[in-house]
């Protein structure tokens, strides 16, 4: 019996260790584009740019570490097409590899600026070590670097080249910080750490035209133009989802699975940040966050040995900028009433519906109330006010 | 030469909140539970967290950061993304106060 994963990223080993657990018999075979062994993805933007060749939460095994875990790991191979009636994958090299079932884990990929000019070497964006690599070999004191989207990425390259000395600023189309993931009163802190270190913001501000000169680039916007030596493009994630498409699998912004990872095809699955995953409301959403990558690889696993481990985890990620930790549970939603209950610098933003639920929360430098805070979230219950707001009762009493 | 070194008096022990004591390098979390006192390194395997910032609960530590936990009697880490235990410390109580080797 034979796995095949594609894409050897955080999902796809995370697949093949687990179901080396579960099976001990079965061949695994790990195919990825990367010429690197696989590695989480969070410290890209954060401690390689500051100059840590392996920081540790990168994860990454060396490929001796495959070798005892009876583990087939292909580096540099790229998957382009999928039979699903002959159960085969074929490789860029034209080899035909066959499979009983298979595994999609190919992540996504980071959206590119389609305006003129975004093909300049100087336009870079940010997914790969190879990506952090070439960034961190540019950032040098007195760079200017504009950065595309102040989102998480975009934000937290941010955070890293100021803090090297380089002049940033940061454009974004909308009239905040990560708007999409954080309500106002936490996107005003985070603007505040980045303005208190020089980052200059500039909201309501659209990318129309990046003009190539020698010495710089002329950077057109909605709100001006600006010169810079480098820009960072960071608006976001595409799934890679179109070898599934092109196969005939369910496909909609990332592969359609159930919660155990089963794909409309009975031999495929689709694990990590490609899949779009059917929770338990009934609706199929795709996360772009480490926990997919780490915990919904278990249901697949046991999915792929006849088990069922439905993955139904409440959303949970963060970001590390100017050495705060910001933790975001729950999906983020405007509807949410979002109060502040403040323990000194530790800080709880909790997001209540009209019936006083806590539905959603975000977290700065306050990860120990992330457990009681699930809790909180999963038992539905509503709360009073009152005493979820007073500091001196503590959360997890009243999970 | 191991040494022992005083943490607090027993009675200023509360169930799941840690007492950290810092010699030279090295950050020890000390922990009273159901049957005893136990002392750990304080700082998570996996990246760099305090774990006395985090949430204890049963015996175990969990990194505020990203969640790993850890056994606190053994030093286990119990899942990823810690994959190294954390050192472990004898303790004891002498004329009430508790003490660890290190
Ligand atoms: C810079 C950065 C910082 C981040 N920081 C955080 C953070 O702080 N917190 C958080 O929660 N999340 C963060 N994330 C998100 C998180 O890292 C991703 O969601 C996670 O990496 C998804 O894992 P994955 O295995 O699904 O995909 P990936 O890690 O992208 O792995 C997919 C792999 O498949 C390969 N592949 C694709 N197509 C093919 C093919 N046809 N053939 C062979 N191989 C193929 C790719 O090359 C890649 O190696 C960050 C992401 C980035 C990029
Ligand atoms: S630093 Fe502790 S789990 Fe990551």
């Amino acid at each position: 019996m034979r796995t095949v994963i594609i894409g050897a990223g955080q999902a796809g080993r995370r697949t093949a260790e687990l179901l080396r657990g579960l099976d001990a018999e079965r061949e695994i075979l790990l195919l990825g584009e990367e010429a690197e062994p696989p590695y989480d993805r969070p410290p890209l933007s954060k401690e390689i740019l500051l100059g840590e060749e392996h920081p540790r939460g990168l994860m990454q095994r060396d490929i001796h570490a495959y070798e005892t875990q009876r583990i087939a790991l292909l580096l540099g191979e790229r998957v382009e097409g999928i039979d699903v009636g002959t159960a085969r994958v074929a490789k860029a090299d034209g080899e035909r590899i066959a499979f009983d079932s298979l595994v999609i884990a190919t992540g996504a990929r980071a959206r590119g600026l389609p305006i003129a000019g975004a093909n300049d070497p100087r336009v870079l964006t940010l997914r790969s070590m190879a990506d952090a690599r070439a960034l961190s070999a540019r950032l040098r004191p007195g760079l200017r670097l504009a950065v595309g989207g102040a989102g998480l990425i975009g934000l937290e390259v941010a955070a890293a080249a100021i803090q090297l000395g380089c002049a940033v600023t940061v454009l974004e189309m909308g009239d905040r910080a990560m708007a999409r993931c954080v309500p106002e009163t936490i996107s005003s802190r985070i603007e505040t750490w980045h303005r208190a270190a020089g980052v200059v913001l500039k909201f309501g501000c659209r990318l129309t035209a990046i003009e190539p000169r020698r010495e710089a680039l002329r950077l057109y916007t909605s709100g001006g133009e600006i010169e810079a030596d480098l820009l960072l493009v960071a608006i976001g994630a595409v799934p890679n989802d179109e070898l599934a498409r092109e196969a005939g699998i369910a496909v909609e912004d990332g592969i359609l699975t159930d919660a155990s990872g089963r794909t409309s095809h009975p031999q495929v699955f689709a694990a990590g940040e490609v899949a779009r995953i059917r929770r338990p409301s009934g609706r199929h959403v795709r996360f772009e966050t480490w926990q997919v990558a780490q915990h919904q690889p278990v249901a697949v696993a046991h999915a792929l040995c006849g088990t069922e481990r439905p993955y139904a985890e409440l959303p949970w990620h963060w970001t590390d900028q100017f050495g705060h930790n910001v933790q975001i549970l729950g999906a983020h939603s405007s509807g949410l009433d979002w109060l502040l209950r403040a323990e000194g610098e530790r800080l709880s933003c909790l997001g209540l519906d009209a019936d006083g639920r806590v539905q959603g929360a975000v977290l700065i430098d306050n990860g120990r109330e992330a457990t009681p805070l699930r809790r909180i979230i999963a038992a539905g219950k509503p709360l009073g006010r009152q005493r979820l707001l007073d500091p001196s009762v503590p959360l997890r009493q009243l999970c | 030469m191991m040494t022992w070194h005083d943490v607090a008096p027993e009675g200023d022990f509360e169930p799941d909140v840690p007492k950290v004591v810092q010699v030279g390098d090295d950050r020890i979390a000390v922990f009273r539970l159901d049957d005893g006192f136990y002392a750990i390194s304080d700082i998570c395997t996996h990246e760099y967290a305090l774990l006395s910032d985090g949430f204890c609960e049963e015996g175990k530590i969990e990194c505020p950061l990203h969640q790993a936990c850890f056994d606190i009697r053994s030093g286990k880490a119990l899942d990823e993304p810690a994959e190294i235990d954390l050192h472990t410390y004898p303790t004891r109580v002498e004329g009430g106060v508790v003490q660890f080797q290190l």
